[in-house]
């Protein structure tokens, strides 16, 4: 982990998600980002902090979900971890008619606004077998 | 970390049952928006307002539990506004999609001119 780089280690439980809010707020205001941009950045790595929860770590009390942001060549990344299986394909586009209709349930907002409101977004699966989304934004975008 | 029961007050203002929403909006918030909705309906309300608290902190649990609501809206047939949003949470309810079923207003006194 390199001197710039920022980790937070969050109990896996709901709510805590707001502590990641606080602290990329923080960090992204210091590195130049502007207000309407890190908006953006709170609702993100929210939703990436409850997705680890619920589905990642399955609401497991003794799991954690660790957040790390860094700012390198004028870009935030943000990574969250959680001990998961990962998805096992990606959630699908919500489509507020189906679901209003009740055809869909209504679900998979949470990927939708990540990918909506970030430059770049990704899953991976680490070789310690620990689920990871990593995010990025550009500054002055 | 517990999030505050939201307090929800129901308001006529002639047509219009105001539906004022304190506190943020997460899947927490389901029996309180229910209840709200459910005591509105009970008073046969056909045109609603939710207003938001422009401080609030709104996550996908929440959008999904406003979306079902939404859903019984449309199925009664009534007409539903939206104010009190930030310009960022404006943005996010229309990228969900949240603008085909009911109109966002810029202020409470915009809302309640526009839907009387």
């Amino acid at each position: 982990m390199d001197q710039q780089t920022v980790e937070i280690n969050l109990p896996n439980q709901a709510g805590y998600e707001r502590v990641a809010m606080g602290s990329v707020a923080a960090f992204a205001k210091g590195v130049g980002f502007l207000p309407d941009r890190i908006e953006d950045l709170k609702t993100a790595i929210a939703e990436a902090c409850i997705n680890a929860v619920q589905h990642g770590n399955k609401n497991r009390p003794d799991a954690r979900v660790v957040v790390t942001m860094s700012f390198r060549d004028g870009v935030l990344y943000l990574s969250v971890l959680d001990e998961g299986d990962g998805f096992k394909e990606t959630p699908k586009e919500p489509d507020i008619v189906r679901i209003m209709n009740n055809v869909d349930p209504p679900v998979g907002f949470g990927v939708f606004l990540m990918k909506k409101l970030m430059d770049g977004f990704e899953f991976k699966k680490l070789p310690d077998h620990r689920n990871e989304v990593r995010m990025s934004m550009k500054l002055g975008k | 970390m517990q999030q505050q029961p939201n307090e929800i007050s129901l308001q006529k203002h002639g047509e219009v049952t105001l539906l004022d929403i304190k506190g943020d909006i997460t899947a927490f918030s389901e029996p309180f928006l229910n209840d709200a909705y459910k005591n509105s309906n009970s008073e046969g309300a056909k045109k609603i307002l939710f207003n938001f608290d422009d401080k609030a902190y709104i996550n996908s649990g929440g959008i999904a539990v406003l979306i079902q609501v939404l859903a019984q809206t449309k199925r009664n047939n009534q007409t539903i506004g939206i104010t009190g949003l930030s310009e960022h949470f404006k943005k996010v309810f229309h990228m969900v999609g949240i603008t085909k079923f009911a109109v966002i207003h810029p202020s409470l006194d915009d809302a309640l001119k526009a839907m009387s």
